[in-house]
């Protein structure tokens, strides 16, 4: 569902962040990046949203090619590309079904959704959302009166109302409580599964990438290190990623 | 005696000698230019406070002479009344209309350029710095004495405050959620709409109460000096001695202005 090919990213300073980097996302399939500070994790993820544009390499969503895409295009292509962070990142005056139903903007016209308005079918939907995520009683609070958890379970509400076929979650529980943690990985396993959507989640927690991942990538220094199913990542392979370069 | 460890304004007490005798000279010349300055005023605004205690009566007099109000004059002081609501009111929509392009040019986050910047910042300054009666007599100029020039002053004079309050607000926006529906792939419009304007409007719309509240004073004082409204029928009241009259408009001033802070008040705690 999403490949990358050959990515490379160099940053106006003359960093090299990303060197000739490849990866696959099947559809259905959780697929979690390790990487130490600097790595390029980040680039990586923002590369793959064309918050910035690769230097080289390319970016196939399904069948489209977003290092080809600008402007409008670019905008269209988005609706299948969701996005978490490491912060919920809601509008915290607005309700959670607002918030939630916001992910859908894209798909509507200005006209439609004029005077901060959604269409009714879309409100259905985002219900719908909330209950996937287990918060349809929050619905008409207001989005800044969350908890932590319960904001990033409102933020993948929101990834789900895009009907997104890619979700990428940039370290989405580092600021969580453990418990509340596990909670947002076990949902992320789940939506993976039963919607079919490719998740390449950014994680520093190691423990949660054996428990949760179908797939660890390992990156260091821009590269790939490995790319290895669950079963074959040993301790070993994870630990080196994180040891100083001469090392 | 050990100086260690006592920060703060004891500090050179507690280490006696030349330091302490020195801190207690300078608090005592900070009372004596205290006491000074209090006395000078007394000076200048040439106060008699003799003079205050035998012309009591006068005062007593002027009051007993206002009383009863006069309710016989409210059909007449409704039009006034209402003129002195809608100044303000013109005011403050004037005010809100250049206040809200001119905050989006001066608040560091929004702003297209830094000469934009500095533009609209020292036009907010500028509006601010000229009170709003120096605004009026400008106006009068142009447009003539009444109502419209005083609308148009306190409007000028808002955006002093508008614009400054309104740039802070943006400032302070919360930009996560933001370039969160940004790469939803919702349109800039949309980014508008939905994140950005309920993210910033009950602030403005607070903001905007508050100073609807104070342009409605303003808008009195105005009145007083040719904008007409409550204001000039208080002046011609008292010119022609009717004091009866006065104290019914004085009446209608304080409900005025309570009802005004009031109101801005409840509707900005509903905002908050």
């Amino acid at each position: 569902m999403l490949r990358v090919r050959g990515l490379s990213q160099r940053y106006p300073n003359g960093k090299l962040a990303l060197t000739d980097f490849s990866l696959t996302v099947e559809a259905g399939e959780l697929v979690v990046v390790l990487g130490g500070n600097g790595s390029g994790k980040t680039t990586l993820l923002r590369c793959v949203t064309r918050t910035v544009k690769p230097t080289a390499g390319e970016i196939w969503l399904g069948e489209t090619n977003l290092c080809a895409l600008e402007g409008e295009s670019l905008r269209r292509a988005r609706l299948e590309l969701a996005m978490i962070w490491q912060h919920a990142s809601l509008v915290g005056r607005s309700t959670v079904l607002a918030n939630v139903a916001s992910g859908a903007l894209g798909r509507h016209s200005t006209l439609r959704t004029v005077l901060a308005g959604m269409p009714t079918s879309e409100l259905e939907s985002a219900r719908g959302h909330l209950t996937e995520v287990g918060l349809a009683d929050l619905a008409e609070q207001r989005a800044g009166t969350l908890s932590g958890g319960q904001a990033q379970r409102v933020a993948i509400a929101r990834a789900l109302a895009q009907r997104p076929r890619v979700i990428l979650a940039d370290e989405p529980v580092a600021s969580l409580d453990p418990e509340a943690a596990e909670e947002i990985m076990r949902l992320l396993q789940r939506l993976a599964a039963s919607e079919r959507i490719a998740v390449l989640c950014v994680l520093h927690q190691v423990e949660l990438a054996y428990t949760y991942a179908d797939r660890v990538i390992g990156i260091r220094a821009g590269r790939l290190a490995f790319d290895l199913p669950r079963s074959d990542v040993s301790r070993e392979t994870v630990h080196r990623l994180y040891l100083p370069e001469a090392a | 005696m050990s100086l260690v460890a006592h920060p703060g304004l004891n500090a050179s007490l507690a280490t006696g000698g030349w330091g302490r005798a020195f801190t207690i000279a300078t608090r005592f010349v900070f009372v004596l230019v205290g006491i000074a300055i209090a006395v000078q005023t007394l000076i200048v605004v040439e106060a008699r406070p003799q003079d205050l205690i035998t012309g009591v009566h006068g005062m007593a007099d002027l009051i007993r002479r206002a009383m009863p109000p006069d309710f016989s004059k409210l059909p007449a002081a409704v039009w006034p009344t209402l003129q002195t609501v809608d100044i303000a009111l013109f005011g403050t929509f004037v005010g809100i209309i250049i206040a809200v392009p001119l905050a989006l040019l001066a608040a560091a986050n929004m702003t297209p350029s830094r000469y934009a910047y500095y533009a609209a910042r020292a036009i907010i300054g500028f509006t601010r710095a000229v009170p709003d009666l120096v605004w009026a007599l400008l106006f009068v100029t142009a447009v003539g004495l009444g109502p419209f020039p005083g609308g148009l002053a306190l409007g000028v004079h808002s955006v002093g405050m508008l614009g400054r309050l309104f740039a802070e607000t943006i400032e302070q926006m919360d930009m996560a959620p933001i370039h969160a529906l940004q790469l939803t792939g919702a349109r800039r419009i949309q980014v508008f709409s939905h994140g950005i304007i309920p993210s910033i409007l009950p602030a403005l719309l607070g903001i905007s109460l508050y100073r609807l509240d104070e342009n409605i004073r303003s808008s009195l004082v105005l009145g007083f000096v040719g904008a007409g409204g409550i204001g000039f029928e208080l002046l011609t009241a008292m010119n022609l001695f009717q004091y009866q009259e006065v104290s019914l408009l004085l009446i209608i001033i304080f409900v005025i202005v309570l009802g005004a802070e009031r109101l801005s008040a409840t509707l900005r705690e509903r905002l908050a």
